[in-house]
């Protein structure tokens, strides 16, 4: 019952910030000091043109009847056209938004397990060479931005070694090799600082719980050292692990548009950029809009898996 | 209890090292640029593409510019970009927790829903999302990465202000009589700035980092501008004849990072034992 | 001698024996030494208790005997042996398979993800390889065993689901899993309400007698601060102080005829609630020697009473069966630990009361303002219309267990809780709810933790000075120190401590800050919520004699807010007994301790385990659900009339001169109780 109304709660939060989100979004592009229709045509339009577009994209009405215009149709499935590319926005996000779920999925993986296996080790190994090593390598990741990994990696093994190409993408039609030789740079330097940062935080929470009483009690039960890694700490290690998951796949994102950026990869994220620099707005309004909805769900996502995982939300009330 | 402060104050010695390289760097970035003999401006097509060499020690990029002058003159767009959003998010954050804290019901309701809301956005989109309209600057960049951490520090300083608001010692000043003004002034403040600057001192690294990402996809300071992240842009048509044009700006920007991670650590190292026990986000 | 180890385990038959045990931690400052050769032995089926205040090194011999020190820690001993093994080398094969432990707060110790059952279940399963059917079954009996109802269903819940006294009967379920020998229990009730506390007694002392298979019986070693509880259990005593084992004996011994200064000292510093107005409490002055440079003579020298020349003389441990660490254990055998004088006498209390209650209530609310909103939450009643009287420069006690809203009750005589109903007036003037400054000068309050009570950024000086200012006591900087210096003198602390921080002072210099601070205004009328629970016993009678004598000097009044009947008993001129937001009992202090009392009274006091007394407490009565509308006690109520206490409110019943009792019982039926003192003696 009690996880019937955290859910039902939730659900509602949820629906709360994607309109809240509508509403932002709409707003800034809308709001900010520059008019739109310049910002399309550029600074050198002739007034005429301006007006033309001006009526076209309904840009005369009153905001709050534009918003609701855009988001209506929003709901009705109707997402808009790309001004510069002249094709319906439905269909450009859809194709690269598939290809950014390959490229983000897979980095996700690799820092959901790289990044807990290396905190539950060097929590395990806390002060030996291993973890400090781990630690400083931890620190170097976590300071190196993502383009620079991206640019380095790509002169190491595309210019020098010619082992991987440096750009683009390729459909797993043209085969597996070809499709995977084209996403490992992206994956992996998409994972590099997300790794550290969740091996870092694993690393503390799962010390934490290495040091709670309960599992003091555990051993002075005489369990042996591994029962009570896995069977008393871990479960209660982990649940932190999920809030930091859900926080990554925030930063996820932010590293998906850089990584497509540089590696000139035909995902949502260059998409994005590509609207902003050509000032497709429609394109953009929508784009974010569903990159913003999908970070909604994965916390959403996350919150759940929370709840279900830790039984002082699950399981309700008094016993004795 | 005999524990009782038998250890002098010991600064860590991450905090030594950074604030020592901090201050190398800063000091480079004020007067390096007069020391170079190069204008980092000035076109000069016959030296273009040059490699390192005792007269540009970090080679010329494709107009002949000298790289390591052009680096210089670039070190206080990426520390102003870093601090200059810290700034501005503690001087809106800050306060929007303390009024959170201070006026449980409608106020806090409000300023914390819009917190949710501009925390479900991941960081680099709500960059994009304000820079998207209007022309990039500077400005703007450190407008819109500090308008990222602004949830982060209204939420963390709300948190740290209703942990102490709990305390006796405040309910000692309420049994008083005295108002918030007095109990903030003399009872919250000096005990809540400790951890906010110790998330102040992680967070500046990534507000480095947002910011040249930010550049480097365009959306920062236009060229001639050098921000690190916007020469590492646009050397990259150039990676395989010039990496040096990349190398040098990219790895400074690293070492930069180094540095203020290891201040953040040390701040953190020296503030937070005391604090332990104490409220936390 | 070591070498006939084997035969000395027949021959002396002891479960337990350590002999000449040390143990330092490595610190900044060096090694920090929290045992230094301590010897014990534990004969099968006995109880010995392990005595000491904070910083003893108690739970350190714990963790000891267990192997659970960690690596850095160095640890020597002569013989550490458990039935003839050496815990030194197998500790780890014996902890929980034949060593069982229980630890302080329960709510710690059992892990939040798993079921009560699996951590029941689990040592069975590990440590005897018991089928995991068999072994829950085993588990269901053994929560049967430790009075736990409907433990098939309990087996299924999780911590959380349970109260704190569930909870450690869980823990003490888990630890005899396995069977053990030897049960080792660090302060087993330490955070327990009184009487859940006497019921997890009984448990104990039940499994005191408790056979295991082939005829052994179980050993324990029970860790406390509380000379009751050892008096409850143990069959011997040993005394720890400082690291250094100071006495042992018989329990009867140590505690009716100390021999130690500091088992004197702690024995006269201890409020009796059997001996209350007994006068004075004796309490140690100083505080916990330096640990990292051991004194090779006595270390309790500089606190002790009776020391002279030659206690700086490396010493040894004497006696046979009452064993004692001291040079001058002789010529002080018969000499108790002094007590010293009052330093004013008493002024005589007003007639007029000074705070008058009526009808004060305050809901809390659970759930946020939008339930509020939607009317989805009732919340709770936590003070539930409440009236008293406090009269200038007399004491009230307030006694009731944790979250019956005696703190609220406190707040709300302050007016830093907003009332949801009801009046205050403060020497006959009506205080609104929002009071100025001549309501906030004259009421007051001291805190119980002394560690969140004072601000850590400012030092004792600047602390004093800012309610000195804000009063407006003195305005200009050197009349302002005087004045700091005036307080610091009245709580008897050194003037040099104004340029402490609170971090530089130990519990009860910083109690005595705390109460300095709200003395700045010079108040009439102070509440002491939980003033000294936090103290170790010794000073606790420090900080209750100083406030005794502020009330004699100052003419001060206090409501005295504690859950220890002992201390009220000791400080209170009357005493208000609170239960679910409703107080219950109120009157003389002299009424309110002896028949008639009201039936929670009696629970109150009959739960109190007291040194040279036995006695079982009764079962609760099977549990019911609180009544609504009725008496809030009812379904605790060993002597509830029927549907009459479920159903109608009780009355507020005259049973003398201002002792009043909220009862439906007739008052010669409650007057007919025995005295608590005299009930279920068993010795």
């Amino acid at each position: 019952m009690r996880l019937a109304a955290f859910l039902l709660r939730r659900l509602l939060g949820l629906v709360g910030v994607l309109l809240g989100m509508s509403v932002l979004i709409f707003g800034i592009i809308h709001i900010l000091p520059g008019n739109v229709a310049y910002a399309i045509l550029g600074e050198f339009a002739t007034p005429a043109a301006v007006a033309q577009l001006e009526a076209k994209l309904g840009l005369n009405d009153p905001l709050p009847m534009q918003y609701w215009r855009w988001l209506s149709a929003l709901l009705q499935g109707d997402f808009g056209t790309s001004i510069v590319m002249s094709r319906p926005a439905a269909s450009l996000i859809a194709e690269a938004l598939g290809r950014s779920a390959v490229l983000a999925a897979l980095a996700f993986g690799l820092v959901a397990m790289g990044g807990i296996g290396l905190g539950l080790y060097g929590a395990t190994h806390r002060g030996r060479l291993a973890d400090k090593l781990l630690t400083l390598l931890q620190f170097v990741l976590i300071a190196v931005p993502e383009f620079f990994w991206a640019i380095l990696a790509v002169l190491i093994f595309a210019a020098w070694l010619n082992l991987l190409p440096a750009t683009g993408y390729a459909p797993l039609s043209d085969g597996v090799l070809a499709w995977g030789s084209h996403l490992l740079l992206p994956v992996l330097v998409l994972a590099s600082g997300l790794v550290a940062h969740v091996a870092r935080l694993t690393r503390s929470s799962t010390i934490e719980v290495l040091d709670s009483r309960y599992v003091l009690t555990a051993r002075a039960r005489g369990l042996g050292e591994r029962r009570v890694l896995w069977r008393h700490a871990l479960p209660n290690a982990l649940l932190p692990a999920i809030t930091v998951l859900a926080i990554d796949a925030g930063l996820l994102i932010g590293g998906i548009v850089v990584v497509e950026t540089v590696f000139a990869y035909p995902g949502l994220g260059r998409l994005l950029v590509y609207a902003i620099e050509r000032h497709d707005l429609p394109l953009l309004q929508v784009g974010m809009m569903v990159v913003t909805a999908i970070y909604a769900v994965a916390n959403f996502i996350a919150e759940l898996l929370y709840a279900v995982l830790n039984p002082r939300i699950r399981v309700a009330g008094a016993a004795a | 209890m005999t524990a009782v402060a038998r250890s002098p104050l010991r600064l860590p010695s991450s905090l030594v090292l950074g604030a020592a390289l901090l201050g190398l760097i800063a000091a480079a970035a004020i007067v390096g640029i007069w020391l170079t003999p190069y204008d980092p401006a000035a076109f000069a097509v016959r030296d273009r593409l040059q490699p390192p060499s005792a007269l540009h020690p970090f080679g010329t990029d494709e107009f002949g510019r000298d790289v390591l002058s052009r680096v210089l003159a670039g070190a206080h767009l990426s520390l102003a970009a870093g601090f200059g959003a810290m700034a501005i998010s503690l001087a809106v954050g800050v306060p929007l927790g303390l009024l959170a804290a201070f006026h449980r019901g409608v106020t806090e309701e409000l300023i914390m829903r819009a917190v949710d809301l501009l925390i479900s956005l991941p960081p680099v989109l709500l960059g994009l999302l304000v820079l998207a309209v209007t022309p990039p600057s500077l400005g703007k960049t450190i407008a819109a990465v500090g308008l990222v951490y602004v949830p982060i520090l209204v939420r963390l300083t709300r948190a740290v202000a209703l942990g102490l608001l709990q305390e006796d010692f405040v309910q000692a000043a309420r049994a008083r009589g005295e108002g918030a003004v007095p109990i903030l002034w003399h009872e919250i403040l000096p005990n809540a700035w400790p951890p906010i600057i110790v998330e102040c001192g992680l967070r500046v690294t990534f507000a480095i980092l947002l910011g040249s990402a930010l550049s480097f996809l365009g959306l920062g300071p236009q060229p001639p501008a050098s921000e690190w992240g916007l020469m590492i842009a646009e050397g990259r048509d150039f990676l395989r004849q010039a990496p040096w044009i990349c190398l040098a700006p990219g790895l400074s920007l690293c070492v930069l990072l180094v540095t203020v991670n290891l201040v953040g650590e040390g701040l953190r190292e020296r503030l937070d034992p005391q604090l332990s026990g104490r409220a936390h986000a | 001698m070591p070498d006939a180890a084997m035969s000395d385990v027949v021959v002396d038959g002891n479960v337990l024996r350590v002999e000449a045990l040390s143990v330092a931690y490595p610190s900044r400052d060096g090694w920090l030494h929290a045992v230094d050769g301590v010897s014990l032995s534990i004969a099968p089926g006995t109880v010995l208790g392990l005595v000491g205040e904070s910083g003893s090194g108690k739970s350190t011999v714990v963790l000891a005997l267990l192997g659970l020190l960690g690596s850095s820690a160095r640890l020597r001993a002569e013989r550490l042996e458990f039935d003839g093994h050496d815990l030194l080398r197998e500790a780890a094969a014996l902890r929980g398979r034949r060593i069982g432990v229980v630890f302080q707060d329960s709510a710690a110790t059992l892990n939040p993800a798993l079921t009560v059952g699996t951590q029941v279940v689990e040592p069975m399963r590990v440590h005897l390889g018991t089928k995991r059917a068999l072994a829950w079954q085993r588990g269901i009996e053994l929560l049967a065993e430790m009075g736990i109802p409907r433990p098939a269903e309990i087996m299924r819940s999780y911590p959380h689901q349970l109260s704190g006294g569930m909870k450690q009967r869980v823990g003490i379920a888990a630890a005899l899993a396995s069977e053990p020998d030897l049960l080792l229990l660090d302060e087993p009730t330490t955070a327990l309400d009184v009487t859940i506390e006497a019921q997890i007694l009984s448990l104990l002392d039940r499994l005191r007698t408790m056979r295991l298979e082939g005829g052994r019986r179980l050993a324990m070693l029970l860790v406390s601060h509380n000379l009751g509880i050892v008096d409850r259990l143990c069959d011997s005593v040993s005394v720890l102080y400082a690291g250094r084992l100071v006495e042992s004996g018989t329990t009867a011994n140590v505690l009716q005829r100390p021999l130690h200064p500091y088992s004197k000292g702690l024995l006269a510093a201890l409020p009796r609630v059997d001996r209350q107005h007994a006068g004075r409490l004796a309490p140690i002055p100083g505080r916990l020697p330096d640990l990292w440079a051991p004194d090779p003579g006595c270390n309790f020298r500089p606190r002790c009473a009776f020391a002279s020349a030659g206690c700086e003389q490396p010493q040894r441990v004497t006696g046979d069966h009452h064993k004692v660490r001291c040079h001058r254990a002789d010529t002080i055998v018969d000499i108790p630990w002094p007590i010293e004088r009052a330093t004013a006498a008493a002024q005589p209390r007003s007639a007029v009361p000074l705070v008058e209650a009526a009808d004060l209530s305050i809901r809390f609310d659970s759930g946020g303002w939008l339930q509020r909103l939607l009317g989805e939450s009732a919340g709770i009643l936590a003070v539930d219309r409440v009236s008293l009287t406090i009269h200038s420069g007399e004491v009230l006690g307030l006694v009731g267990e944790s979250g019956c809203g005696k703190s609220t009750l406190g707040r709300l005589l302050l007016r830093l809780l907003p009332a949801l109903d009801g009046t205050l007036s403060f020497a006959a003037e009506p205080v609104r709810a929002k009071p100025d400054a001549r309501f906030r000068r004259q009421a007051q309050v001291v805190f119980q933790n002394s560690d969140t009570s004072l601000n850590p950024r400012q030092t004792v000086g600047e602390i004093l000075g800012r309610a000195i200012r804000w009063f407006a006591i003195a305005n200009v900087e050197a009349e302002v120190m005087v004045e700091v210096g005036r307080l610091l003198d009245l709580v008897r602390l050194p003037r040099s401590y104004a340029r402490r921080y609170p971090h530089q002072l130990s519990g009860g210099e910083k109690q005595r800050v705390g109460i300095a601070r709200a003395l700045a205004p010079r108040p009439r009328f102070v509440v002491c919520d939980e003033a000294v629970s936090a103290l170790d016993v010794s000073v606790q009678a420090a900080v209750l004699n100083l406030l005794r004598d502020l009330r004699d000097q100052l003419g001060v009044a206090y409501l005295f807010i504690s859950h220890d009947i002992g201390v009220i008993a000791h400080i209170a001129d009357r005493i208000a007994v609170m239960y679910r937001g409703t107080i219950v009992e109120e009157g003389l202090a002299d009424d309110v301790l002896r028949p008639p009392y009201h039936p929670y009274t009696e629970l109150l006091l009959s739960s109190v385990p007291l040194i040279g007394r036995q006695r079982d407490t009764d079962p609760p009565p099977a549990a019911r659900p609180p009544a609504a509308g009725g008496c809030k006690f009812a379904d605790r109520c060993r002597f509830r009339l029927g549907p009459l206490c479920d159903s109608v409110p009780p009355p507020l019943q005259a049973a003398g001169p201002g002792h009043r009792i909220r009862c439906h019982i007739p008052l010669p039926q409650l007057a007919g109780q025995p005295h608590w003192l005299d009930r279920g003696e068993t010795t």
